[in-house]
């Protein structure tokens, strides 16, 4: 079955590209389509634990199953909150 | 304008046309924060900004923002509008306008909002200096 991957951020600089077309096997999880991802850069695969899955819009755990025609997401860590800067209150 | 408000734009976003077209008779107070791009980070001096998105994902992320807030706290209407693209220095790159019969639950909800933007929606922003570029990685996706 043939799924939709999208790169964001960094993910999409060391991928190369925005998106692409994968072919899984039947029953493939997130997980491993990450894996065989990884395996092809490694870079990527030093980001497997900041690195957040979404399947058809919606952030999902690794073992969750592929379908054919999904879109799946690499989400790269996203701004967040300026550091050091979260309690100004006074006295704290 | 819809109680729950949200929008990814290319072009600068009409702070004031956001915060006219959101308020209402009954209203008492209009929160609105900007966020804007900074000219320095961490002691370098920054150039511009470029943010991308999942913009599908994104929308539907703020979307729920808003609604959370709304279903939290008694206010009004919420706007979240984030741009995208090349930012320079001084440019806005989110507003969130929030309308309110009082002003306390509108600073709230507000300053709620926005951390949550901050944490959890899908939107990247690399910072450009003059000797390289940077994507900020502050945090892993929140759900």
């Amino acid at each position: 079955m043939r799924v939709k991957v999208l790169f964001f951020g960094r993910v999409k600089e060391i991928v190369g590209r925005a998106e692409e077309t994968a072919d899984v096997e039947d029953g493939a999880d997130l997980g491993s389509l990450f894996h065989s991802y990884a395996r092809r850069f490694p870079q990527l695969a030093e980001m497997e634990r900041s690195t957040v899955l979404a399947r058809n819009q919606k952030i999902a755990g690794r073992s969750e199953c592929l379908a054919d025609g999904d879109e799946v997401a690499f989400l790269p860590p996203v701004s967040g909150g300026s550091p050091g800067v979260r309690d100004f209150s006074p006295g704290t | 304008m819809p109680p729950e408000y949200v929008q990814i734009v290319r072009a600068p976003i009409d702070v004031a046309g956001l915060a006219a077209g959101l308020r209402r008779g009954e209203d008492g107070a209009v929160v609105v924060f900007e966020g804007i791009v900074r000219s320095h980070s961490g002691g370098r001096t920054t150039l511009y900004l470029e943010y991308e998105g999942y913009e599908a994902m994104a929308l539907e992320q703020m979307r729920a923002i808003a609604g959370e807030a709304r279903a939290r706290w008694p206010i009004d209407r919420m706007a979240i509008v984030h741009r995208l693209g090349r930012l320079e220095i001084g440019e806005t790159s989110i507003a969130i306008v929030v309308t309110s019969a009082h002003r306390a639950p509108a600073f709230d909800a507000c300053r709620h909002a926005i951390d949550r933007v901050k944490k959890s929606v899908a939107i990247w922003k690399k910072e450009y200096f003059a000797d390289g570029a940077v994507w900020v990685e502050g945090e892993v996706i929140q759900p």
